[in-house]
């Protein structure tokens, strides 16, 4: 069923591009490429994994191992039909309807055979401890291996040797499981990828700073989270220059992702992954565009081909929801402070650490630059949880309170 | 000229009617019912008529409330928060924090000193601690809504309804009747859950808020007891405008006078 859902994704989009070449967008590339790793992740032929949202994906590509994150499919997962019954059959083997809905739709589809079988799961002990138990729950019902890679909360160097020397156990472990080892040239290439994607990436959330920005709700929403699955590969590369060009030609005609943009928005942490009007709203009624995601940014350096473990250490301990919340905020500031927002919206997704924990010090701190924060209360993967006409109001309420005061960044 | 605010709201509709001069000329409070549209009509109709105007004669209408958008013939559509805060801004100037607590919602809202909103924030995920809340409690304790807010004179015990759930509250209510426990302990109980729940409210939004002027409006503003509550939780007085109720509908007013001035 899933394997025909990204076959349609991929088929339906292709075929609007060929009918209408000139609708064939940054974003509608971006969605083609998700299909694909949904179809191979779904097909009979690939080497899988499951594996946790730090891991360097980089290598599990360069390995022949088609791999992502749990949470990454749960939120295509609620978006089909079955998505509500997967949620409710979690609940029914013991999972709490207000715990995480990514883990909920996971271990639903799991336990409704919808998750395909993995050859191992890697996972990573951050950002989250409910997806670490996710994995070493899919690992029990699969009967299959399982690493951990310890993630430390901080950037020392010797916090750094640590992470890489366990990412090197992980290439160990994956060629033991696939019989193959780590081809060292293929691994350089990746990196180098990978950098190349970095660079690229870093042009487009640039460009998206420009006032008005030519990034709608809708260009970048999940992808600074989601890219990652591509790295190491060209494709990863592709979708970022798709972006860069588009974005270039919007500045060069004068065009802004939202006609008339007249305020601008950041949110934090994830997107609400189902259907929902709130980004049309905020661009229709306020001309109010989101121009950046807390996750859309580029927080590490470029990775040494020849030496790759230390650079990938670094960029999975530099990941914004991981650590302090006072290295968070720091760059959550940062973020307002690049693309001159006016207002911060922060979902709170329910039985989320990063999205309750540090809640009122992201308030007072965003408070101190003239930045207000709107905290909702949304379960961004279940829609039984989602009241929208009481999130209309608290949105409306929030863009009458900004419309009435000045930009921060005009006094 | 004459300009009508609407706020209908999930238990009431209220209308206010004021003149250029911003006086007000009416004002009404009917129950909302199932049917919206018929709530809207019958306090449209209600303020005309007390001040003698015609339909055709209201220059703007402004609607608020959760039913907003369903007034027809609207100039724009205004949040509640919005229309509260500047409603007040006309009752009691100078308000540094107002308390709304209507039928479903509850809200703190921060205003600064020119009756802007800086920041608010509402009840999220449930309705525990509102109008319904105590609509359900007062059929818990067999007693009229409109007596409940004295019932707790005389009681001084630190009893507190623990679960916030509106049904499980009543049950803990029937089960304290039960116990034999005095209605006005209840009662007090019940404020001081209120008042606990709004005081979690206004701490997200001002930490520090001993010596700020304090106001607050909504149908339970009318409930003595759960402002009296409010008001030792604070430990600060709690002013409450006349007709706290059509707060709302008269700030949709006032905004209806500025917009249609404006533009």
């Amino acid at each position: 069923m899933m394997l025909q859902y990204f076959e349609n994704l991929e088929s339906g989009i292709n075929n609007a591009i060929k009918e209408n070449p000139e609708s064939a967008s940054a974003r509608k590339r971006y969605t083609i490429e998700i299909a694909r790793l949904g179809k191979r992740l779904y097909s009979d032929t690939d080497r899988k994994a499951w594996a946790g949202a730090l891991v360097p994906f980089d290598l599990l590509n360069t390995m022949g191992v088609t791999s992502c994150y749990a949470e990454f499919m749960a939120s295509v997962l609620v978006s089909t039909d079955i998505g509500m019954e997967l949620l409710e059959n979690a609940e029914q083997t013991g999972y709490a309807s207000d715990t995480c809905g990514y883990h909920r739709a996971i271990i639903g589809a799991a336990h409704k055979c919808l998750m395909p079988i993995p050859e191992f799961l890697i996972s990573t002990t951050s950002p989250c401890t409910g997806g670490q138990a996710v994995l070493e729950n899919l690992a029990r019902l699969f009967k299959r291996d399982l690493f951990v890679i310890h993630i430390p909360q901080d950037e020392s160097d010797q916090s750094v040797n640590f992470l890489a020397d366990q990412i090197e156990d992980m290439v160990e472990f994956v060629a033991n499981h696939t019989g193959s080892p780590l081809d060292k040239n293929k691994q350089c290439k990746a990196i180098e990828n990978t950098n190349k994607a970095r660079e690229v990436m870093s042009d487009v959330y640039n460009l998206a700073k420009q006032v008005p920005s030519p990034a709608n709700g809708r260009d970048l929403s999940n992808f600074g989270i989601v890219m990652p699955l591509f790295f190491g590969t060209e494709a990863a590369v592709e979708i970022a220059q798709f972006y860069r060009d588009e974005f270039k030609s919007r500045i060069n005609a004068n065009n802004s992702g939202v006609p008339g943009e007249s305020l601008r928005l950041m949110w934090l942490q994830n997107r609400i992954q189902f259907k929902n009007t709130l980004v049309k709203m905020l661009e229709s009624e306020y001309k109010a565009a989101i121009v950046i995601d807390e996750l859309n940014d580029i927080t590490w350096d470029p990775i040494d081909p020849n030496d790759p473990y230390v650079g990938l250490a670094r960029r999975s301990i530099s990941s914004p929801l991981h650590g302090t919340a006072k290295r968070r905020i720091k760059h959550i500031i940062e973020l307002a402070e690049a693309y001159r927002i006016d207002g911060a919206i922060n979902p709170c997704h329910w039985g989320c650490r990063q999205g309750t924990g540090a809640r009122g010090l992201i308030d007072s701190s965003m408070k101190e630059i003239g930045v207000p924060v709107l905290n909702l209360e949304v379960d961004c993967v279940d829609r039984r949880n989602f009241a929208e006409g009481q999130l209309i109001t608290r949105i409306e309420a929030f863009m009458e309170m900004i419309e009435s005061h000045p930009s921060p960044w005009k006094k | 000229m004459y300009y009508l605010g609407i706020d209908i709201g999930s238990l009431t509709c209220d209308a206010v009617l004021i003149d250029d001069n911003e006086k007000i000329l009416a004002s009404s409070v009917v129950p909302t019912g199932a049917r919206n549209h018929e709530a809207i009509t019958r306090a449209t109709d209600e303020v005309l008529r007390s001040a003698c105007i015609s339909e055709k004669e209201v220059t703007a209408t402004v609607s608020t409330g959760y039913g907003r958008k369903r007034v027809e013939g609207r100039l724009t559509a205004v949040t509640e928060i919005t229309c509260h805060a500047r409603g007040i801004k006309a009752l009691l100037p100078g308000t540094h924090l107002l308390i709304d607590i209507g039928g479903q919602d509850s809200k703190a809202i921060e205003l600064d000193e020119n009756g802007q909103v800086v920041d608010f924030a509402m009840n999220d995920k449930c309705a525990a601690g509102t109008g319904r809340f105590l609509d359900a409690m007062a059929r818990a304790l067999q007693v009229d809504i409109d007596v409940m807010s004295e019932l707790d004179n005389g009681a001084h015990g630190d009893l507190t309804i623990s679960s916030m759930c509106t049904v499980f509250a009543e049950s803990e209510v029937v089960s304290l009747i039960a116990e034999g426990v005095k209605v006005n302990e209840i009662v007090h109980g019940l404020n001081r859950s209120i008042a606990s729940r709004t005081l979690s409210l206004i701490k997200r939004i001002i930490p520090d808020i001993i010596g700020f002027p304090i106001a607050m409006s909504g149908g339970v503003a009318r409930n003595s007891g759960v402002v009296r509550a409010i008001s030792n939780a604070l430990e600060n007085k709690v002013a409450i405008p006349p007709m706290p109720d059509t707060v709302g509908a008269l700030g949709a007013a006032l905004i209806a006078r500025e917009r249609y001035s404006h533009n």
